[in-house]
């Protein structure tokens, strides 16, 4: 190992980037741009507040309760079975149960609970709820008696995927900006290197191929995860973004920097023209940034495109990020951690093999 | 020892043979130049001795031995069109390319040779061409190489970038390094090379010291004289004819001039073709 060359190739690879406004402009603001402006587009309107409630007493008092909240004109009171799954409910909205038994407790002069299934993460909507089903409680035990507390209520809550558009979207910007940085990058390398004749000069230095393939990896790395970090951070800060980096989004976007760089180099081994490459790489990364499910869900999509999603692999980094960063599905993570590696052992070999060292 | 031996070399791509069946050495120490037109298949031959590409047959021998890392240690090599990276400046640019060796020389002193250390600071992109050559013909000297390949290090600039670069290839022959220089300038080859062989169309036509060359296939020199019956033409064959001739005249003229011969014309009579 030539520690000196590696340290300079990438120490060089680094300046040359940053004092270039165009380059800086696509990996940090282009991508935050994206997310404020689509962030700001999609986050806003709150459609009044909704209700589940699940009436397992089915007696004169549940529905006098239920008429006083579907009275309160803010609240859209949605009534669900009594074997519906409360917790899938109220993974969408707030669950209120009226627990069997509810009009002989009032009846009897007994406690009785009711129980609020609610997502903790909607802290504004929750208290909204939690306001008026209070004040309608008191209202009751105000007019039953006015000494005692009859009927009262207890939370549960549920971890919800009470996820919005932005949960959706910055794992999506973070797989979109890995995806053109290192596509590019090595595009940039390996046509532009070539053209201008330092590959040449590589070839006729000692220093190793691999050693340089490593120092221009370890540089990709760096830009890749620097821009993460930043789109992340500024989803945080604006939009109140609750994620972070774990083991599997580092090894998905460590994989996803090998798989499209590996992509790049095959590019640049038949087109090698600086024009023409670009070109070639526009018409790969363009496609499947929409097709992928970065910008929107592959639901909203038509069937035949939600299958040709899957073969794209921008599919599974930016599917990989949500379940690793957002959803907390670390099984689902590591499958798609484990597709995009693979995928990216196979691209990256053969863009190795296939990169013409030599000049013809 | 002989610093390159090339022995049968050739070279095709489709139906162009571009280099055809060379052979040629470099002594250790020399200036060796490598003329020829566009297309004579210059880069491509230097190319494969230095590495970059492969023969389809024959053999290369640098300092008596198959191009391995010992050997690239000792090799400066400066490829034609070269363009460094571009947001480097021009100190940074010969750190970065020291790097890649196990040894280097003092870069400021290198910075100074060339004459750059105005500019040190200034970035690839922002260098005028003459300035960009120079910085990558100490590119190829970072590495205190004892043998330095030169594509064509001169091509496209004006007469006092070209001096520059002229004098610094002069300073690196005194310094005892062996140098091969590719350039289509025949002024150039003839005022910096020991040794010149002409290229054409993949083939060496004619090698030898560039004076010997003029002697052998020059047609010597043509001496032109205005007097007061009007312009005179005389041929002479060598330099003693040119001094006969004008001895004779005894000064009965009012202009003298005398065209002698150099390598446009040994290629033109080589070839029947100018150097272009
Ligand atoms: N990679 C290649 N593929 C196909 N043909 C090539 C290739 N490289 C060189 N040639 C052809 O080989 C011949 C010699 O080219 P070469 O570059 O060696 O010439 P040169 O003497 O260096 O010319 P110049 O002074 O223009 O640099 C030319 O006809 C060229 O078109
Ligand atoms: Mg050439």
């Amino acid at each position: 190992m030539r520690i000196k060359g590696i340290a300079w190739e990438i120490k060089a690879s680094i300046k040359n980037w940053y004092r270039n406004k165009g380059s800086v402009f696509w990996t940090f603001a282009f991508p935050v741009l994206l997310i404020l402006l689509f962030g700001e587009i999609f986050s806003g309107g709150n459609d009044g507040y909704t209700i589940y409630i699940q009436d397992m007493d089915d007696s004169f008092a549940s529905q006098a309760f239920i008429d006083a909240m579907e009275n309160i004109s803010a609240v859209k009171v949605k009534i669900i079975g009594k074997d519906a799954n409360v917790q899938e409910y109220a993974k969408e909205h707030a669950v209120l149960r009226i627990p069997e038994g509810f009009y002989n407790a009032i009846v009897s002069r007994q406690q009785c609970n009711f129980t609020l299934y609610i997502d903790p993460s909607q802290h504004q909507t929750n208290s909204v709820i939690i306001s008026f089903i209070s004040s309608i409680v008191d209202k009751m035990n105000l007019e039953m008696n006015n000494a005692s507390v009859i009927v009262g209520y207890k939370i549960e809550e549920v971890v919800a995927k009470g996820f919005e558009y932005i949960d959706f979207f910055v794992p999506g910007i973070i797989g979109m900006t890995v995806m053109t940085s290192a596509i590019y990058g090595s595009i940039e390398v390996y046509v532009k290197y070539r053209k201008r004749g330092l590959l040449k000069k590589l070839l006729t230095t000692s220093f190793k191929r691999g050693e340089w393939i490593f120092a221009k990896m370890v540089y990709q790395l760096l830009i890749n995860f620097f821009s993460a970090i930043v789109i992340l951070a500024v989803g945080i800060a604006v939009f109140h973004l609750k994620a972070s980096f774990n083991f599997t989004s580092v090894l998905i976007i460590i994989a996803a920097s090998f798989a499209f760089t590996g992509i790049g180099m095959i590019i640049a081994r038949f087109v090698n023209e600086e024009e023409t490459a670009d070109s070639a790489a526009s018409a790969i990364t363009f496609p499947m940034m929409f097709l992928a499910g970065t910008f929107f869900p592959l639901e909203i999509m038509p069937s035949f495109l939600q299958t040709i999603a899957k073969i794209l692999p921008l599919y599974y980094v930016n599917e990989g990020l949500r379940n690793a960063m957002i959803y907390h599905d670390a099984n689902a993570a590591m499958l798609n951690a484990v597709v995009i590696a693979t995928f990216a052992i196979i691209v990256f070999g053969i863009g190795a093999v296939l990169t013409n060292w030599k000049e013809e | 020892m002989k610093a390159i031996e090339v022995k049968n070399l050739t070279k095709v791509y489709g139906n162009i043979i571009a280099v055809d069946n060379v052979t040629f050495f470099v002594e250790e120490g020399e200036i060796f130049s490598l003329l020829g037109p566009n297309g004579a298949g210059k880069t491509t031959t230097v190319e494969i001795i230095e590495g970059i590409r492969n023969a389809d047959k024959g053999e290369v021998k640098i300092f008596g031995k198959n191009l391995n890392d010992e050997i690239k240690e000792k090799m400066g090599i400066l490829p034609q069109e070269f363009q460094s990276m571009e947001r480097l400046n021009v100190k940074e640019t010969l750190e970065y390319f020291a790097s890649f060796y196990r040894k280097s020389i003092d870069i400021d002193e290198l910075i100074e040779m060339v004459g750059l250390k105005e500019k040190e600071k200034e970035l690839y992109k922002n260098l005028s061409g003459g300035q960009k050559r120079l910085l990558g013909v100490a590119m190829a000297l970072v590495n205190d190489p004892s043998l330095i390949f030169l594509d064509e290090p001169t091509t496209g600039l004006d007469p006092k970038a070209r001096r520059n670069i002229w004098n610094v290839i002069m300073e690196m022959k005194e310094k005892g390094k062996t140098i091969f220089l590719t350039t289509h300038y025949m002024e150039e080859a003839e005022y910096l090379a020991d040794k010149v062989a002409i290229m054409h169309r993949g083939k060496i036509v004619a090698m030898d010291e560039p004076y010997r060359l003029i002697e052998k296939y020059g047609s010597g020199a043509r001496i032109i004289v205005e007097t007061v019956d009007g312009k005179k033409e005389f041929k002479a064959r060598d330099e003693k004819e040119v001094v006969r001739i004008i001895g004779e005249l005894q000064e009965k003229y009012e202009k003298i001039e005398i065209k002698r011969a150099n390598l446009e014309d040994v290629f033109l009579k080589l070839t029947g073709e100018g150097l272009g």
